[in-house]
């Protein structure tokens, strides 16, 4: 039984090689596209649990890529992770701000990034029977069945690990989080130290829940610490 | 013995007599004409009509006043001299006498005379006025070409120079040197020579003395920006007045500064421009050795991880890592072969070569590259060996066969075809990409250049330059046949070898 769907875009023929051979030695079944383009062809019409997607491609590249998928199919159960040469914090949180979960630079080891794609994957049980179904706050609404929050009659989906940072929060209510644990509990226990992620995350949740993202009422950071979700009192 | 230019009006003054003769040449007709327009009136009064004094007196004025016009004061006056004693002789009694018998006579006479040398004078004056007023209006008149053609100026020639030879064009200077401090060059210009003004145009562009030299026409100035001397200017000719020679000097010292600032602002956008050519390349050559390397990187870790156990998987990346070192290998060799050509040390090692294997080894060397896209080689028969340095222009094919699969759609296919030309054999690569678009066609050979659309695309943009400085070396070219929407068509010819060649 496979452990997953992934596509891998990528323009070079050797990496494909090489990801097609370990992916497929790791129980996962495996599609290749060779551009942007064709990768935004064969998510029409096929359904898959993660892309990996490499940035530096020629025509559209891997961030419009990934902006695209995330316009596009805004409901999609779909999981993405970036590939790039670049190491630095802007090329990080551009790949994150465009809706990617998580990022890899090349040249990687296939361990690491076999890590990060079972994190990538993972649902976390525990959270999901935590919160509760659908959460009415003042002026938002929720689903977490359908992903789908409604703000002032405006609808937006949450992605994946959108919904799974959010459902964290919720199930921990008007409690400080730390980032390390929010890292730990959400992507999965090799992580801990990328704050960045978080504050793109946040910053991602805060436009689709909060009235007023740039003064957030529900979603709060705590200087220095982490974050904390605040729930009004419900009778 | 000084040097004899020709064209010149040196050899014209050399020749020439004294100014006074000069002078006397030019007024001795008009003083005869005046002497004739008296006689004239004379011939008139006295035998044709018959008048009396007073209107034979006022016939006289009449023509003094037209001669002070026409002519001037010295035409006027003998003139006016002359009509005296016509009107004494033939109008006043005795008649026929210079002898004047009625004291009242005298009177007249005496008001004829100055009425006739002060409406001459006034006369005169005006004309000076006049003259004056010319001369302004021309001054100003080549003062304002002069300064358009200052402002016109192009940078293709040294702008001292070009402002050296208008200078001396416009206000027709016999010669003309400026003499730039900020370069310490003087340039001469004019049928004249000043070559004995060189210290004289330094001490000048140093302390801003004025120098005026009467005998030879010549004066040098300050050429001063902000007060401060910046060059100096000698001129030798019909010198123009103080105030026109400042402005001159002036219009030099803005054209100099305009030159200079350009030039800095060029200096500067040429700076930034190969700043970011810089940067592009190495963003590019980065990403180019990056990718074999994570190939390897990948297959080698999770071979040593053990995450793949399975002996055909372990061997596909023993494969893989293989192919890329092979990959690398090319890639490193290329980059230097590139950078001593760049450095220029191209040197060509020819022998007879069959086009048609070399093509074949290309393709094949470049399978993972063109990745199961579809190339169609078309071959001309019996095409006839090419001189060439067979490693060279492989890395020329390659490099077209390269850009083509980069610019051009992965599901349309490639044509490679070869043909003789009177000019040779031509290597044609054709794709069936979205063309370049028109403003970019003349620069894809420049080097570290890449079309306005493709910013995102690979390679060092080193690539064409290089083909094409290669082909050149062999005598042949690299140019840009088609390029369409439909597709674009790049181009190489090589020269055939020599029959005996012929291994």
């Amino acid at each position: 039984m496979s452990l997953g769907r992934i596509l891998v875009v990528d323009d070079e023929p050797q990496i494909r090689r090489v990801m097609r051979t370990t992916l497929v030695a790791n129980g996962y079944e495996m599609a290749e596209a060779r551009s942007g383009e064709d990768a935004l062809e064969m998510l029409r019409n096929e359904r898959y649990d993660l892309v990996l997607l490499d940035v530096n491609m020629p025509g559209l590249g891997g961030i419009a890529t990934c902006r695209t998928i995330r316009t596009e199919r805004p409901g999609l159960d779909l999981a993405i992770i970036m590939l790039t040469v670049r190491n630095d914090e802007k090329d990080k949180v551009e790949a994150l701000d465009a809706g990617a979960d998580d990022y890899v630079t090349k040249p990687y080891g296939t361990p690491e990034l076999l890590a990060r794609i079972r994190a990538a994957l993972r649902r976390t049980p525990l959270v999901q029977e935590a919160r509760p179904k659908r959460l009415k706050l003042d002026g938002v609404e929720i689903d977490f069945e359908t992903h789908l929050v409604t703000t002032r009659g405006k609808q937006a989906h949450l992605t994946v690990k959108e919904l799974d940072l959010l459902s964290y929060l919720v199930a921990h209510p008007n409690k400080v989080l730390t980032r390390r644990e929010l890292l730990q509990s959400v992507w999965g226990p090799d992580y801990g130290d990328e704050s960045e992620y978080l504050r793109v995350f946040t910053n991602r949740l805060r436009k689709k829940i909060e009235p007023n993202p740039s003064k957030p009422r529900y979603l709060l950071t705590e200087p220095w610490t982490g974050y904390r979700f605040h729930l009004p009192e419900q009778d | 013995m000084p040097a004899i230019r020709e064209g010149g009006t040196s050899q014209l003054d050399r020749g020439a007599p004294p100014a006074w003769m000069r002078a006397a040449a030019s007024i001795a007709p008009r003083l005869l004409g005046s002497l004739g327009i008296v006689a004239t009136v004379t011939l008139v009064c006295f035998h044709a009509v018959r008048v009396n004094a007073i209107t034979a007196g006022f016939a006289y004025l009449v023509a003094v006043l037209a001669v002070a016009t026409w002519w001037g004061l010295i035409e006027a006056t003998a003139a006016s001299i002359a009509a005296m004693l016509c009107f004494n002789y033939f109008f006043l009694p005795p008649l026929l006498t210079f002898t004047i018998a009625d004291p009242q006579n005298w009177v007249a006479l005496l008001a004829f005379l100055a009425t006739s040398i002060i409406a001459s004078q006034v006369s005169e004056h005006a004309k000076e006025r006049t003259r004056e007023a010319l001369a302004r209006q021309r001054d100003m008149e080549r003062l304002y070409a002069l300064s358009r053609s200052i402002l016109l100026t192009h940078t293709e020639e040294d702008v001292a120079r070009q402002i050296a030879r208008q200078i001396a064009q416009v206000f027709d200077f016999r010669a003309g040197a400026l003499y730039d401090r900020a370069t310490g060059a003087t340039y001469n210009t004019g049928p004249e020579d000043l070559t004995g003004f060189d210290e004289r145009l330094r001490e000048s562009a140093v302390k801003g003395t004025l120098f005026r030299d009467s005998l030879t026409n010549t004066v040098v100035t300050a050429i001063r920006l902000g007060g401060e001397p910046i060059g100096a200017l000698a001129l030798r000719g019909l010198l123009p007045s103080d105030t026109v020679l400042q402005a001159l000097a002036n219009l030099a010292a803005i054209g100099l500064e305009k030159a200079r600032a350009q030039e800095a602002a060029s200096h500067a956008q040429a700076a930034q421009q190969s700043q970011e050519l810089k940067s592009t390349l190495l963003d590019a050559m980065a990403h180019e050795f990056k990718t074999p390397l994570t190939s390897m990187k990948a297959a080698t870790s999770a071979l040593l991880s053990d995450v793949v156990s399975a002996p055909a998987s372990r061997r596909e990346l023993i494969t893989v890592v293989d192919e890329e070192i092979d990959h690398l290998n090319r890639l490193v060799t290329e980059a230097i072969r590139m950078a001593r050509i760049e450095a220029g040390d191209l040197q060509l090692t020819r022998a007879p070569c069959a086009v048609e294997p070399m093509l074949k080894e290309v393709l094949g060397s470049m399978e993972s590259v063109i990745a199961g896209r579809s190339v169609n080689l078309q071959v001309a028969p019996d095409l006839p060996y090419v001189d060439v340095d067979a490693e060279l222009v492989e890395l020329v094919i390659r490099q077209l066969v390269d850009n083509a699969l980069r610019y051009s759609p992965s599901a349309t296919p490639l044509t490679v075809r070869a043909g003789r030309t009177a000019g040779g054999v031509v290597v044609g690569i054709r794709d069936h990409g979205p063309g370049i678009a028109p403003e970019d066609r003349a620069r894809v050979f420049e080097k570290y250049y890449r079309g306005s659309s493709s910013s995102k695309a690979r390679g060092t943009g080193l690539g064409l330059a290089i083909a094409r400085e290669i082909a050149r070396a062999h005598g042949g070219e690299v140019w840009l046949e088609t390029s369409s929407p439909q597709g674009s068509e790049f181009c190489l010819s090589l020269p055939v070898a020599q029959a005996e060649d012929r291994a």
